[in-house]
This record gives structure tokens, C-alpha cells and sequence, in this order.
């Protein structure tokens, strides 16, 4: 028989401007003090380590966007530029709050705070059966591509 | 009475931008200088000072056909000297770039010689003989058909037109081929394929908001001006539409 699925409160930060890695650090650092925070990923384009494609195939790529930041004591390397953030809270109230961080934060250009159910995965997809098996732990689902073999990173809570 | 092109309809800031770009009478302005081993730097084709490589003798040395065709077009100077046929390639953001990629074939089409403009989606790309393209490229990147911040040379992974800029207001671009200095100033690193390139390359500063939006020839309704404001446009567009409609069942126009 299948777990019930409990659908926790979700919401999306979309800045009108990908953040730099700096940027991004201090948002993060400010979004994971706040408690009540389950899972978060993310998103944006991709900076891969080495040019993908062209003549310049396979040789580096260096890049001042990807970088070692340091979220909540836990040092992790963007590999995306960073254009928007999803997280998956314990209720509407931890949105609230994160709202209040953005309207702080976010000065020099606007943003957009959505809230739904739907940004991240909540139920495991055929991928993930194929990737983690029939007990597939839920927090983990959708929070990295499956066939990335870095996970997660776990940020401890205060 | 003589044919004069109308090079396209609207009454908008963007149309006239279109129209003056198109338009081979008018001498666009002048917005940047870069020096010719800049230019060579960046198309990343050979290396600065060094002879053009050559795809044949050069046309004075060969025995040509007697070929009507041969004795009204003259050929370019690069062809003339069986240069290489090398490409540059332009991306431009959709927040408010200068140029894109159907304006730009349009542009070269009746500005440029012996060329071979390809036109895609995000992306827009010119081949022709390299010596002609060095020229073509300089003019390209020096006059308002070029933005240092939101257009930029990429020959390949070139993904970044429609997404949102970054916060230093720069095109995303995968490979960073171009980073903004301390004092504001856009400087390429790498050539157009995204190899590091000796000397830095600076193509300025990025212009300010007011001349972005009084020189771009993109419609956008949230960040500029908005293509369902041309009414002009729009009928031209619908008309356009209803013909290709009905081609080949009536192709009358009511």
C-alpha cells in the first residue's frame, strides 16, 4: 500500500535578474535561517565544467558564475547561474516570512513570490522508480536530476 | 515612376529602427571603435597579423570561364583573392537588443556583398570570404546594430537570448565569453568559440537604458514597446497572414 502523501505548501522566488553567486549566497543564508523550511532546490541555466559543444568541445570552461558558496555552514558548488528558488515549507506561514526576507533583499530589482503545490516533485515518477526503487525516500525526489551522480546537499537545521 | 523600397511598415520607434537598419542610404551611427586585431581576436579564425589562408589561386591567376554572370558581378575582394569562406555569429537578447536575427539577414542583405546569412531563433550567423567578413564584422560591431551587454558574438552554445539578464544587465552566456570590469567596461576573454584569448578585447560600456530603447528593433510589451500598440504593424501582419491563407484557394484580395 502507498504512503498517504502529505502536500506541503510550496513557493518559487523568481528575480527579474539571475542572481551572482554572491547574491545568491546571502539570499540563501538569510532563507535557511528562517525555520520551517523542508526542501529547497535551485534552478537556472547551466555552467558546465567544460565546453559541451562547438569546436571547443571538451576543453575548460572557466567561469566566475560557478563557484563555492556557503549556505547554512554547508559549502556546495553552484553549477547553474541562479534564476529562481523553490522550496517546500511546513505551512503558509514560513512563506510569509520568506516573503518578508525578499521584499528585503530584493531592492535594486523586483521579484515574483509564487506559492502552489506543484514546483517540485512530491510523488516519485517512473525515473525515480527506476533510479531509487520501490522505497524511494520522498524528501529526496525531485531535488536533483537523477542521473546527476552528485546528490543533494543537506543543510542541518538549528 | 522609380521602385523605392519601403523596407517595412509601423509607425513605432522599433519599425523606424528596423526601417534605418535595412536601409543601405542611411550611414547607421557610430557608437564604438575597435581596432581591426580586436575584431580578428574575437572571430578567432587566424591569428592577428598572419596571411589569409586560401581555399584557391587567387582569381587573376586562374583561368576563369567565359561566363556572362562573371562579367557583371564583380567579385568581392576576398573572393577575388580565394580567401576562406569564415563566419561570425551574433546573438541578441530579446530585452531590448539592438538587432535580431531576421533584422540582421535583412540588414547584411542589402548593406553586404557576397555573403550567406543563416537565421535562426536565437541566433544569426554570416558566412562569407574572410577578409570581406573582417570588414563586415567591424562595421557590425562599431555602428548601433551592436550592444556590449545585450548582443553578443557566439559561435557556438549560444543559449541565452531569451532568458532574464543577469544582474551586472549582461546576455547569459554558458561560457562567459565576455565579463564586465570594474569601471563598467565589457571586455571579451574568449573568441566567439570560447577559447581564452591572449589579450583581453574591450568593446566598451554597456549604453544606458534610454538609448537601448530608442535603438531596438525588438516588440516587447513589459520592457519596451509593445507590438500590439503598431497598429500599423499589425495590419500589415494580418494581411500578410490572410493572403498566405488563402494562396492557392483564392488569392484575391477582398
Amino acid at each position: 500500500m502507498t504512503e498517504a502523501v502529505v502536500d506541503y505548501p510550496q513557493c518559487r522566488i523568481t528575480p527579474l535578474r539571475m542572481l551572482k553567486p554572491d547574491s545568491a549566497e546571502l539570499l540563501l543564508n538569510g532563507i535557511v535561517e528562517i525555520s520551517g523550511i523542508r526542501r529547497m532546490t535551485i534552478n537556472g541555466p547551466n555552467l558546465p565544467r567544460t565546453v559541451p559543444y562547438g569546436p571547443a568541445r571538451g576543453k575548460p570552461n572557466p567561469n566566475s558564475n560557478r563557484k563555492f558558496i556557503t549556505v547554512g555552514g554547508s559549502e556546495f558548488e553552484l553549477h547553474v547561474q541562479v534564476g529562481t528558488i523553490i522550496l517546500e515549507v511546513l505551512d503558509d506561514e514560513v512563506i510569509e516570512k520568506i516573503r518578508a526576507l525578499c521584499d528585503r533583499f530584493f531592492t535594486k530589482f523586483p521579484y515574483q513570490l509564487q506559492t502552489g503545490k506543484k514546483y517540485m516533485k512530491t510523488q516519485p515518477t517512473v525515473a525515480d522508480y527506476a533510479k531509487y526503487g520501490p522505497n524511494a525516500d520522498l524528501r529526496m525526489l525531485g531535488l536533483t536530476d537523477p542521473r546527476n551522480k552528485e546528490g543533494p546537499v543537506i543543510i542541518q537545521g538549528r | 515612376m522609380a521602385y523605392k523600397p519601403q523596407y517595412g511598415p509601423g509607425t513605432s520607434v522599433v519599425a523606424e529602427n528596423r526601417r534605418r537598419q535595412m536601409n543601405p542610404d542611411i550611414e547607421l551611427e557610430k557608437v564604438r571603435d575597435v581596432t581591426d586585431e580586436d575584431v580578428v581576436l574575437i572571430l578567432g579564425h587566424r591569428a592577428p597579423g598572419s596571411a589569409y589562408p586560401t581555399a584557391h589561386p587567387p582569381l587573376a591567376e586562374q583561368q576563369e570561364p567565359d561566363c556572362p554572370i562573371r562579367k557583371i558581378v564583380e567579385a568581392t575582394p576576398g573572393a577575388k583573392a580565394g580567401d576562406r569562406v569564415r563566419y561570425i555569429q551574433f546573438v541578441d537578447s530579446m530585452y531590448n537588443g539592438p538587432s535580431q536575427p531576421y533584422q540582421r539577414t535583412y540588414t547584411e542583405c542589402y548593406r553586404f556583398r557576397g555573403i550567406d546569412p543563416g537565421t535562426l531563433s536565437g541566433r544569426q550567423i554570416v558566412e562569407c570570404r574572410e577578409r570581406d567578413l573582417e570588414g563586415y564584422a567591424k562595421w557590425l560591431i562599431e555602428t548601433e546594430m551592436f550592444e556590449p551587454a545585450l548582443t553578443s558574438i557566439r559561435g557556438a552554445t549560444v543559449h541565452g537570448h531569451s532568458l532574464r539578464l543577469a544582474e551586472d544587465g549582461l546576455m547569459f552566456d554558458m561560457l562567459q565569453r565576455c565579463v564586465v570590469g570594474d569601471e563598467g567596461v565589457v571586455t571579451y576573454v574568449k573568441d566567439q568559440i570560447g577559447e581564452p584569448l591572449d589579450r583581453a578585447v574591450s568593446l566598451g560600456k554597456p549604453l544606458d537604458d534610454t538609448w537601448v530603447k530608442a535603438h531596438t528593433t525588438i516588440f516587447h510589451s513589459l520592457v519596451g514597446s509593445s507590438y500590439r500598440d503598431d497598429e500599423e504593424y499589425i495590419e500589415y501582419i494580418v494581411r500578410i497572414h490572410s493572403l498566405r491563407t488563402k494562396y492557392g484557394f483564392m488569392p484575391v484580395e477582398e
